[in-house]
């Protein structure tokens, strides 16, 4: 039975080959475009779990909430917490601090840029990253001792046997020695820590900044801590023993606020606590920073859902659509005795074997396009069962869910004909129905949705890039002068090269500007007495200036002025407005003292309109440029005269080559390490804006094959029509009509739907676009355009058809 | 083998009632062939439907081999048809996407036949019928003599005890028309009951007697000699 259900359903198949062609290639399109985002979905949802203790693995972070406060943490760990937990609480057995750090690295008389990871020793107890050579037990035992990757074992030896081979890293001033002391497997793509060269933490403790936060409990030096629970423990679920725990090492916390004059603005109280956050949590929680929000992996889960159901639903609408030709059999069929479920058997295989093989096309083409979706979603994704091993399982039940919801409906409906109706023709089947339509109604909904999306969220990347941010990031090249003696070399770099033409100004910074660059912050007690954080930025005299940033009151920072280099700082407004609880003219002259009150008071000589040092999702945040007395700058920025600007990188990377040889010219321009802040977004938008062009072709080709449906069902229709003396055009019009009309009715409903989703995505931005009506009307307007054509091709065949050869087929 | 009293068959629509059988009764020996003859709209085709099982009548009594089957439903009419009725129809209804032994294979298969007897079966009844050269044919590459055969051999396969004929040579010259009667003679001469629909006075001289129709009702019996 089941080999006549095949073999009917394949001869069916092929007879009817368009469409056929258009369901395969459809439903193919679906599902190589569900099983990449699925992939994407599975890889995001794995993060971290190969971790062989991955169940008792946390980190440590900072947690606030209050008031007026969404609630949030951060990883960043103080350097003396982690130790402190592992004393007072038994439960923990392991406690590990990673701190990462940009080095140069010599190896083969080859320099390189890299960055080094500098972890307590029990790392590769609590973590699971197994050595090819070497081993866990012994490799981090002495601080001159370092693990490298197999990629980097690699790329700096050609053989991934690296073990004993001294490797030179500098991270201060000079080149020392390390001996590499195990190769450790590539750490995997879904791995929240990662490390290209691991080295013990003892190597750093003397390092003055350790040490000096290994006492100050309130400092903070891009730390991370994670702490390995004993079996049973349920620490991270007893926030009272966290809370005591607080209480013990940070006094300061309950401190009551001053009450002074100037509290005019009630600020609300925040509350600061220790959480243990699972490891496996880390990556999807948009609570803690740096974690993802998982509503936009289900978002596009969704949006591959809905490519996937214009798919499906194209299978449908065809099947229903062709069942008048296949009346007559199920007629017969019914006759000769065949039961109701005998035939829905029937149907439904001939929906899996066209699932099957969509799903094989599919998994090819995903397959195919797998390195572009890497690109698009900025991952190292592999369809690898060994790693995702729900994935084989996932894509079967994909196969069979598509089967089902592509052929139950056309089963039940074509099964259901009474044998003696259909063999008198007196059922009329086929074209559209009321189903039919709706399904063709929500492909469209869907379509013209996602595409008004992607065009709003195009509309608002453009608005962020083009707006005002406070400066000119335009011709600023920025280059890494981290691993080299910079406070030297920076003086003798800018003479050599200021003077010469296509160099504007030149000048430099401790703290560099765009995404991925770090921030430094001081605490500062504001008017109303609480500790706010600014952040800093110590610079040369002319950092302003090179920046275009503008003062509003007081004056620059002067090279004569010798106070200058010794406590005179440049706040923005906001610092003015948050911090001081004044205005700008006032707060000249004032002095400043950080809420340590460790460092010398600062004196105010000029107030810096706001600038947009982070992306535009947040407003901008308080603010401090000061002049150090010794400059030691990790980033070098020359502004450029616009035009091309091979010229001037010519000659900055000679000017940097006979200066410092031993390190690598490494640039990046400013506005692209802006633009980066917007990678998330442009990602979004190449996403919305391919699922949005995939899914309009996919209905207009489901469209495609009921307008033919329509064209052959009306066949004599048309025919009698004809002789009696209609155009083509009348014609044309009688069958586009009906189509018409359902993308409007879609267009109503998913303007007002694509309106809502989109106005509670731009609430994210701090600066946003207002969303404009004919956004919704060229998009409807193309819909129109897209569904006119397609159905015109077919209509127009059938107007110029010989009336009377339609006649006689009847 | 089939007694049917005052049978009731009404079709309704919002504005009119057509009465399609009105209190027929007639009876049908096993062995017999019977023609049943009248005007279009005499509910000739609607007596058929019954009688075959597809369709169900609003009154009246049916005794299929003295079972009252008046009132099965679906399920159980289409296991009793399965196994002793086989239809002829006047356009053939062979199913296209299926080759001439195929189609012939249809009803085996419904009625659960294993594989090699099926073949056996098809084999056989396609070569009384002479059809056998193409087997392998589809239905639109064949005469409408040939698919009218084709059509015999599959209401014949599963040897069912009646088969109902609907015009079966209404859709073809009187040579190939000729070759159907004679094929349905031949089998009502091995025993096989046989209830013809007919316009053709000539074809219905075949059988053994004519049931005339008009409106309904029966009006008429023509016993043949």
């Amino acid at each position: 039975m089941i080999k006549h259900y095949i073999k009917v359903a394949f001869r069916n198949l092929a007879q009817q080959k368009v469409l056929t062609g258009i369901n395969t290639f459809g439903l193919s399109v679906g599902i190589a475009c569900f099983s990449l985002f699925l992939l994407y979905a599975v890889h995001e949802f794995s993060y971290d779990r190969f971790h062989t203790n991955a169940d008792r693995i946390y980190r440590i972070v900072e947690w606030w909430q209050g008031e007026g406060r969404e609630p949030g943490g951060a990883g960043g760990a103080y350097t003396p917490v982690a130790e402190a937990m592992k004393r007072d609480f038994p439960d923990v057995e392991y406690a590990v601090r990673l701190k990462g750090a940009g080095c140069l690295m010599k190896a083969d008389n080859k320099v390189f840029h890299t960055s080094i990871t500098y972890a307590d020793t029990p790392f590769f107890h609590v973590f699971t990253f197994p050595l090819v050579y070497g081993s866990t037990r012994t490799a981090l035992q002495h601080p001159n001792q370092v693990v490298v990757t197999k990629e980097k074992a690699l790329q700096l030896y050609g053989t991934v046997n690296a073990v004993g081979r001294i490797l030179q890293i500098k991270t201060d001033s000079a080149f020392e020695p390390y001996t590499i002391s195990g190769v450790a497997e590539n750490i995997p793509a879904n791995s929240s820590v990662k490390f290209d060269l691991l080295c013990s933490f003892e190597r750093i403790i003397n390092h003055p900044e350790v040490q000096q936060s290994n006492k100050d409990w309130y400092m903070t030096i891009g730390m991370e801590a994670f702490v390995q629970l004993k079996p049973g423990s349920r620490l991270a679920y007893e926030q009272n023993r966290l809370d005591l725990f607080r209480k013990k090492y940070y006094p300061e916390d309950q401190r009551p606020r001053k009450k002074g004059r100037k509290a005019i603005k009630k600020e609300p109280e925040i509350q600061t606590s220790f959480r243990l956050q699972p490891i496996r949590d880390i990556h999807t929680n948009p609570q803690i920073e740096g974690g993802i929000d998982p509503k936009n992996i289900w978002l596009l889960i969704t949006i591959a859902g809905a490519v996937l159901l214009i798919a499906c639903i194209n299978f449908t609408t065809l099947a229903i659509g062709r069942s008048a030709g296949r009346a007559k059999e199920i007629g017969v069929r019914k006759v000769m005795g065949s039961r109701r479920a005998q035939l829905i058997g029937q149907f439904l295989a001939e929906s899996l074997l066209l699932s099957v093989a969509s799903a094989i096309t599919g998994l090819i083409l995903a397959y195919t396009l797998l390195p572009l979706f890497n690109q698009l979603a900025d991952r190292k994704l592999s369809f690898s069962p060994s790693r995702f091993p729900e994935l084989p399982w996932l894509l079967m039940g994909l196969i069979i869910l598509v089967a089902l919801l592509a052929g139950s409906y056309p089963a039940l409906v074509l099964s259901s004909f009474k044998p003696i109706e259909v063999l008198k023709q007196k059922i009329r089947v086929g074209g559209a129905n009321l189903f039919t339509r709706s399904l063709v109604t929500l492909q469209f909904v869907l379509s013209i949705g996602l595409i008004i999306s992607t065009i709003i969220i195009l509309q608002q990347l453009s608005y962020i890039r083009s707006k005002n941010i406070g400066f000119n990031k335009e011709n600023v090249v920025m280059i890494n002068a981290e691993g080299i003696d910079s406070k030297k070399i920076y003086p003798l770099f800018k003479e050599a090269i200021q003077s010469h033409t296509g160099i504007v100004s030149v000048t430099a910074s401790e703290m560099g500007l765009g995404s991925g660059e770090g921030q430094m912050g001081w605490g500062f007690t504001d008017y109303l007495g609480k500790v706010k954080g600014v952040i800093a930025y110590p610079g040369d005299y002319n950092f302003l200036n090179t920046m275009s940033m503008q003062l509003v009151a007081g004056r620059n920072f002067d090279p004569a002025i010798a106070s200058d280099s010794m406590g005179a700082v440049i706040v923005n407004e906001a610092m003015v407005q948050q911090i001081l609880g004044t205005t700008n003219e006032k707060s000249l002259g004032k002095q400043i003292k950080n809420a340590k009150g460790d460092a010398a008071p600062k004196t105010i000589i000029g107030v810096s309109r706001n600038f947009n040092f982070e992306d535009l999702t947040h407003t901008v945040r308080p603010q401090m440029f000061y002049r150090p007395a010794i400059l030691q700058p990790s980033r070098i920025f020359v502004r450029l005269q616009a035009g091309d600007p091979r010229r001037q990188l010519a000659l900055l990377d000679a000017s940097w080559k006979k200066l410092v040889p031993d390190a690598p010219f490494e640039y990046h321009f400013l506005d692209e390490k802006f633009d980066n802040f917007y990678k998330n977004e442009k990602r979004w938008s190449a996403i919305a804006g391919w699922a949005g062009g995939i899914s309009i072709f996919l209905a207009c080709l489901g469209l495609f094959g009921l307008a033919a449906l329509a064209a052959v069902n009306r066949t004599k229709e048309i025919g009698i029509r004809k002789v009696m003396g209609a155009t083509v055009t009348n014609v044309v019009a009688l069958l586009s009509k009906e189509f018409i009309k359902l993308i409007a009715i879609a267009l109503v409903i998913a303007s007002p739907l694509a309106w809502y989703v989109m106005h509670d995505w731009l609430q994210a931005y701090a600066w946003r676009i207002n969303i404009t009506w004919w956004v919704f009307a060229v998009t409807g307007l193309f819909a129109l355009f897209v569904a006119v054509t397609t159905v015109s091709v077919q209509a127009v065949k059938a107007a110029l058809s010989n009336p009377v050869k339609a006649l006689r087929t009847e | 083998m089939i007694k049917i009293r005052d049978l009731e068959k009404i079709y309704r629509t919002e504005e009119v009632e057509t009465v399609a059988l009105n209190k027929i009764s007639i009876d049908v020996k096993e062995g017999e062939f019977v023609a049943i003859m009248g005007p279009s709209g005499c509910g000739k085709s609607t007596l058929l439907n019954i009688l075959g099982l597809l369709d169900d009548p609003d009154n009246g009594s049916f005794l299929f081999n003295n079972i009252e089957v008046a009132h099965f439903n679906e399920r159980k009419r289409a296991e009793l048809r399965k196994h002793n009725i086989g239809f002829v129809f006047q356009s053939f209804n062979l199913i296209d996407e299926l080759t001439v032994f195929e189609n012939v294979e249809l009803p085996l298969i419904y009625t659960g036949v294993k594989s090699g007897e099926r073949k056996k079966r098809v084999e056989e009844v396609l070569d009384k019928m002479q059809i056998m050269h193409r087997r392998n044919h589809y239905p639109q590459q064949l005469s409408g003599g040939q698919q009218q055969r084709v059509a015999v051999a599959r209401a014949v396969v599963n040897n069912p005890k009646l088969i109902l004929a609907d015009e079966p040579t209404g859709n073809l010259d009187s040579s190939n028309g000729n070759e159907v009667m004679t094929l349905l003679t031949d089998l009502n001469e091995q025993g096989t009951t046989i209830i013809m629909v007919t316009h053709s006075e000539h074809d219905a001289r075949y059988s053994h007697r004519i049931i005339r129709m008009l409106d309904g009702q029966t009006v008429l019996e023509n016993i043949m000699v």
